[in-house]
């Protein structure tokens, strides 16, 4: 029965587990978070392993990223030194396992999200009064979300049959190599949000002020239950570490 | 005459979350480097799926595919991609760069070679397919037939042994077809054959020596011509 939780009630699960991720500073704290995510997702059945092995790219990226962004972190305490300059500090260090966290939780509370049928995202959204412009977009955003990271996919294969062996190459280049992903990713946004705002319009889309559904959707107990806990959470959680 | 591939008893199946769709249960054949294959069949009959396979793309379920002599479940897709020039059947997803120039320059840049090398080698490939008034150009912002003839010399210009052109006329008029013709006659007076996914009948006729038929994920007819 908790499997069958409304789809805004995963909602509002993953909206208190990202801010969580964003909000904390702390390892010990996003460690925890992420514990907890993944344990939701599991409890739910979410397609966690799917998700997990759709987004392995795209957390190598993140990781390069982020080794790069604490080697030009020059303050704190240094770790690795050479030539009296400090590689890695302790500070960069941090940061960094702070931020692949952060990602971690984000990806791992999406996999919450993407399991529910997006007609029932959209028209959860509605019922609460959401404008149907902006429920129509996020369900859009999540729906997407499989196709990006599989065309994130695509992009890498055919950079690699151009004769370049990832594995082979020096750090700086891979950093090069891995930029050259931005472009078809953007182009292939672009072209996508055309294709949907043209065939929204040609089915006259937001032609008529009030929209009628079939389909009504219908919140439990237990989903009541489920998003008093979450807030309640949140709300205690930062309440907790502001004092 | 060299082998370039040689595909052993492969099985492959499509798999996602909601149904499996069957491909190849047990498809065999070989192609030869110095000769023009076409590879033709109705929509839907795996044609690009084989490719995609050929170049370790996707991995059989059962079976062996050796490229060049090696079987490609020891190769990393860098080192196919070496040996086998492909051009997607949506060569969208084969462009990256920010500048017509820069999408045949990257790979040698990145591969350390010299300025100079990397120029001349860049203009000549340009002008080969009719693309270095476009030098300045952004991909993406070009025509379907610009764009599938970018992604080709994006291929050449990193000197394949072979290639594999999955339907590469589509997008292409009468004149740039042309040019394309004249490429594949010129790369097999140098040995280095193609392997032509096609529907056109015309061009496949005029090229092809061997015609492969694949249909329902089997070959149906395999002739010399
Ligand atoms: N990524 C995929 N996931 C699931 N099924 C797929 C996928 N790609 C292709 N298929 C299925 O596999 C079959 C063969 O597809 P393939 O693209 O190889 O055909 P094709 O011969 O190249 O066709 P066309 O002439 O239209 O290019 C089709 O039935 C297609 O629906
Ligand atoms: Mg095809």
């Amino acid at each position: 029965m908790i499997q069958e939780l409304d789809a805004r009630t995963k909602i509002i699960i993953v909206l208190v587990l990202s801010t969580w991720a964003i909000f904390f500073r702390n390892i010990q704290i996003l460690l925890l978070v992420l514990l907890v995510s993944i344990c939701i997702s599991i409890f739910l059945k979410c397609d966690l392993k799917g998700v997990m092995y759709k987004t392995k790219k795209l957390f190598k990226i993140m990781i390069i990223i982020a080794l790069v962004q604490s080697i030009f972190t020059k303050e704190g305490q240094a770790i690795f030194i050479i030539n009296g300059f400090p590689i890695l500090t302790y500070e960069g260090l941090v940061k960094t396992v702070e931020f692949i966290l952060r990602v971690a939780i984000i990806v791992v509370s999406a996999s919450i999200v993407v399991t529910s049928n997006y007609r029932e995202i959209v028209q959860g959204l509605v019922q609460w009064k959401v404008p149907y412009e902006i429920a129509f977009m996020v369900s859009v955003a999540i729906r997407f979300m499989p196709i990006f990271s599989q065309e994130l996919k695509d992009v890498v294969t055919a950079i690699q049959l151009r004769g370049i062996e990832i594995k082979k190459i020096p750090l700086g280049k891979k950093i090069k190599v891995y930029s050259y992903l931005f472009m078809p990713i953007v182009s292939s946004v672009i072209i996508k949000t055309k294709e949907l705002s043209m065939a929204m319009e040609m089915k006259a889309f937001g032609a008529y002020p009030q929209r009628t559904s079939y389909m009504v959707i219908q919140m439990k107990k237990i989903d009541y239950i489920v998003i008093s806990i979450s807030v309640l959470c949140l709300l205690s959680s930062i309440f907790l570490y502001l004092i | 005459m060299e082998k370039v591939f040689a595909l052993k008893n492969v099985k492959f199946h499509y798999k996602d979350s909601k149904r499996i769709s069957r491909i190849f249960e047990d498809i065999s054949f070989d192609i030869f480097s110095d000769e023009i294959t076409a590879l033709i069949g109705e929509n839907g009959s795996g044609k690009t799926t084989v490719t995609k396979l050929m170049m370790g793309i996707i991995k059989p379920l059962q079976g062996n595919i050796y490229v060049f002599g090696r079987n490609i479940k020891e190769m990393s897709l860098g080192q196919i991609g070496k040996k086998v020039g492909y051009l997607f059947q949506n060569p969208e997803r084969q462009l990256f760069a920010t500048s017509v120039y820069e999408e045949l320059s990257f790979v040698m840049e990145i591969k350390g070679y010299d300025k100079k090398y990397i120029d001349k080698e860049v203009s000549q490939t340009l002008k080969l397919l009719n693309l270095y008034h476009l030098k300045n150009d952004v991909p993406f912002f070009l025509s379907g037939g610009e764009k599938q003839r970018l992604a080709l010399a994006s291929i050449l210009v990193n000197k394949p042994k072979y290639l594999v052109l999955d339907e590469p006329t589509t997008s292409l008029d009468i004149e740039r077809k042309e040019i394309l013709s004249n490429i594949i006659d010129k790369l097999r007076k140098e040995k280095i054959g193609t392997l032509i996914v096609s529907h056109d009948n015309q061009f496949i006729e005029r090229h092809a020596d061997r015609i492969i038929q694949l249909s329902k994920g089997e070959i149906v007819n395999d002739t010399r011509t």
